[in-house]
Formats: C-alpha cells, sequence, structure tokens
C-alpha cells in the first residue's frame, strides 16, 4: 500500500490516515471517538433504567393519546417524526403545544426526543402494543 | 412486470394494486399495526410465525415456504411486493427469505408503511382475496446466506464483515437495542475484524432509501470496500436483511446474511469477541476454522 492507507475507525468511519499525520489531529480524532463511544454507553444505561420503568401497569389514558403514540409509530418509522409533523400530529388529535409536552414528562414519558426528532420510548413502544390489542382485526 | 427498480415508489405501487401478478406483502415488526389497515390486497405476514421455523431457530423449509407461497399466490409470473413499518426493517427480512427461496421478482415499496400513510393513500381492512394459480416451486439458494462455520474460511478469503446494528451494541456497550430484552446474547460485542455500520445510515430523515450515490458513499465512509464480499450481521438477521437487499439487490453487490448473527455468535461458548469501537483482529477467527 503506498502513500495513505485506509483504515476502518471505531464505528466503521473511515479515515485516510497519511505518514506523518499531526498528532494533534489524531489525538482530537482520537477524543472524538471516546466521546461517541461514551454517548453510546450513556444511553445503554439510560435504556436499561427505560425498560425497568416500563414493567409497571400504566395508567388509563383517553383513546387519542393512543392514537398520538399510534401516529408517532406509523408516520415516524426508524428516524421518528420532525417536529412539525409531530406538532401537525398532535393537532390532529387536539393537543396544543402544553398538552404535547405532557408525552416527554417523567420517568416513564412514552415519547423522546433523539437527533431533532421525535420516536417512542421504551414505555411509549409498550403503550401502543397494549393499544393494538385493544382493536378488532379482520373478522374479530 | 415491468417498469421498476428493485424499490419500488408508492405511485407506482397504487398504480399497479389491479395487476393479477402482484403479490402485496406487508410485515410489521408489529403484526397488529396491520388492524389499522394496510394496502388494498395486501397479504399480513407476522415475522415471528409466518417466515420463522416454527419449532427450530431456522428459516422455514421448502415445503413450509411452498405452503406460504400457495396461501398469497406467489406464482411463477408473480412481482412480490414487500413493505412494514420501522423503515421495512422486517419486511426486508421477508424479501431475503422470498429471494434465497428462488422467487425471482422481489421488491420493497420504498419508505414501507410509514410513506403509504404519511402520503394518505388508501388503507382497506378487507382480507385479502384467495389465490387461485399453483405457486412456485422454491428452489434455495445458499449463495444468499451464510453460517457461522463458514465466516473464518470467507474471511480469510477475502470477505469483509459488517456489523450492522447501533453503535452501542457494536462496541458492547449494550447487548440489544431497548425494547428487546427477548434478543438478548449473553456476552456483548462484535465479530473480531467486523466494520460497524448501522443499518438505517442507508436512510434518509423520512425512510426513504439514499439515492445510488449516497449508498455508495456511506458504504466509501464506513470503510467498506464494495469490490469484496460482504458478510452482514446484526441480532437475530433482519437489520442486515435490510442492508443485504440494499447492497445485493439494488446496488448488485455480492453480500449475504449471516442470518444467526449476534444472538448467536454472541451466545455460543467459545467464540472469540471484540470489545469497543476497535473493529479487531480477523486472525481470531482462525481457532474457529479446525
Amino acid at each position: 500500500m503506498s502513500g495513505t492507507e485506509r483504515k476502518a475507525g471505531p464505528t466503521g468511519a473511515a479515515a485516510e490516515v497519511a505518514p506523518g499525520l499531526p498528532s494533534a489531529l489524531a489525538g482530537i480524532r482520537g477524543e472524538l471517538e471516546k466521546l461517541r463511544a461514551g454517548i453510546a454507553a450513556i444511553e445503554g444505561r439510560l435504556a436499561a433504567v427505560e425498560q425497568e420503568e416500563a414493567q409497571a401497569p400504566a395508567k388509563e389514558r383517553p383513546r387519542r393519546y393512543y392514537e398520538v403514540l399510534v401516529a408517532v409509530y406509523e408516520r415516524g418509522g426508524r428516524k421518528g417524526l420532525d417536529a412539525d409533523a409531530f406538532g401537525a400530529v398532535g393537532k390532529e388529535h387536539g393537543y396544543d403545544r402544553r398538552g404535547l409536552g405532557g408525552f416527554f414528562t417523567g420517568s416513564r414519558a412514552p415519547l423522546r426526543r433523539q437527533d431533532g426528532r421525535v420516536t417512542l420510548s421504551v414505555q411509549g413502544e409498550r403503550l401502543v402494543d397494549s393499544y393494538l390489542v385493544t382493536l378488532g382485526g379482520e373478522g374479530e | 412486470m415491468s417498469g421498476a427498480g428493485v424499490v419500488v415508489t408508492t405511485e407506482w405501487l397504487e398504480a399497479h394494486l389491479d395487476d393479477p401478478d402482484l403479490v402485496v406483502v406487508e410485515v410489521d415488526e408489529k403484526p397488529l399495526i396491520h388492524r389499522l389497515g394496510h394496502i388494498p390486497g395486501a397479504h399480513n405476514l407476522d415475522w415471528r410465525t409466518d417466515i420463522q421455523d416454527p419449532r427450530t431457530r431456522d428459516i422455514p423449509g421448502p415445503a413450509a415456504v411452498r405452503e406460504l407461497w400457495a396461501k398469497l399466490g406467489v406464482t411463477r409470473s408473480s412481482t412480490v411486493v414487500f413493505y412494514g413499518d420501522k423503515s421495512n426493517w422486517y419486511a426486508s427480512y421477508g424479501a431475503w427469505l422470498f429471494r434465497l427461496h428462488g422467487a425471482k421478482d422481489v421488491r420493497v415499496l420504498d419508505g414501507g408503511r410509514q410513506r403509504w400513510v404519511v402520503e394518505d393513500r388508501p388503507l382497506s381492512k378487507a382480507a385479502a382475496a384467495p389465490p387461485g394459480a399453483a405457486p412456485l416451486k422454491p428452489k434455495l439458494d445458499p449463495g444468499l446466506r451464510i453460517g457461522w462455520r463458514e465466516i473464518p474460511a470467507a474471511v480469510r478469503h477475502g470477505a469483509q464483515l459488517v456489523d450492522v446494528r447501533t453503535t452501542a451494541e457494536y462496541i458492547g456497550a449494550v447487548i440489544s437495542e431497548p425494547g428487546y430484552p427477548e434478543e438478548s446474547a449473553q456476552r456483548p460485542g462484535h465479530i473480531p475484524s467486523a466494520i460497524g455500520m448501522p443499518w438505517d445510515v442507508m436512510l434518509d430523515p423520512s425512510g426513504l432509501l439514499l439515492p445510488e450515490p449516497e449508498l455508495l458513499g456511506q458504504l466509501a465512509a464506513h470503510g467498506i470496500d464494495p469490490e469484496r464480499e460482504l458478510i452482514l450481521y446484526c441480532r437475530i438477521g433482519e437489520r442486515s436483511a435490510h442492508t443485504w437487499f440494499v447492497l445485493n439487490e439494488v446496488l448488485g453487490l455480492e453480500a449475504r446474511n449471516y442470518d444467526g448473527s449476534w444472538i448467536e455468535w454472541g451466545s455460543m461458548v467459545g467464540m472469540p469477541i471484540a470489545l469497543g469501537e476497535d473493529p479487531g483482529d480477523a486472525a481470531e477467527l482462525e481457532r474457529l476454522a479446525d
């Protein structure tokens, strides 16, 4: 291999590593990788806590509450809804901004914001599952 | 059926819903979401019971697939279009399984259920009509799948392992993604030498597949050489089926799905495991070769 070497980074990110790369740059990249790993570890711990909280029985909520959660699940896909789309879902189901804020509060909040998008928490996933069970299917 | 690639748009699908050769199949992580309505004429498959062997942890065999295809009406002339929730995570597994068993024309709806719903396209609660024609006979294509025993030799011959789970799973901070406690392995980490590239980097924020140049850009950015054979895995083989579809079917690369995935590798006694951000050394796989 000549000149440069293509090297896979920790999470797969590739970097051109030239001979004599200034150590400061390598150091910064190393710090960045540590930060990413740290964030992943914190997310892991957060998920474990969420999972534990989600075991407790859920409080009874109005139908529209569940419909908001289903809409976030169905319309958000893997990456969730952006703020505008989430606002529109809330409005469609009679929630103003303040009302929507309630979906994010408390240790058992069904929604969370991640990278500026709204997704279901573990508790939210469970509430959607329980709501879908109450709906009749084909021939039921 | 012609006129579209392996990834079809919502417009194309809606325009072809009355085509007798079209078989639309919905596979969701939450199969009950089907109760809210489905694409008119679509069949609903439960990924836990319909596209897995009910007893052994394995794919369904040819007899079971033939029975499934009879139920769905998959014939020699069928175009099968899969779609589902979670940006086609589970639907892609169905597409991989059908291709593995020899179905030729298998496609995926871009954006999946999410896109169809967001665009307010028609949904139906009516059951799909029962098919009449004789089903296609399954013929397994072993080149689309790989088992753990074959991995060391494949890597020795130049294959690249790609781990498509989240970064937290890859580095070993968690064993499974939040909300999947029943899909846990015994140990965290990744297969030595595997590059981490989360499957959803192939999607834009709205859940649509990125254009081809950007897909290739993602491979380059993650240090993946598209000229090498690629072995994909995740936790149980479904997210990696999505990446398989993108690499093999959309980009025409050589990719195989290791559907045993982390739940198998991370649970067996004596398997080499790498932790943290470093991909680790492929030489560690050699002790499995004997």
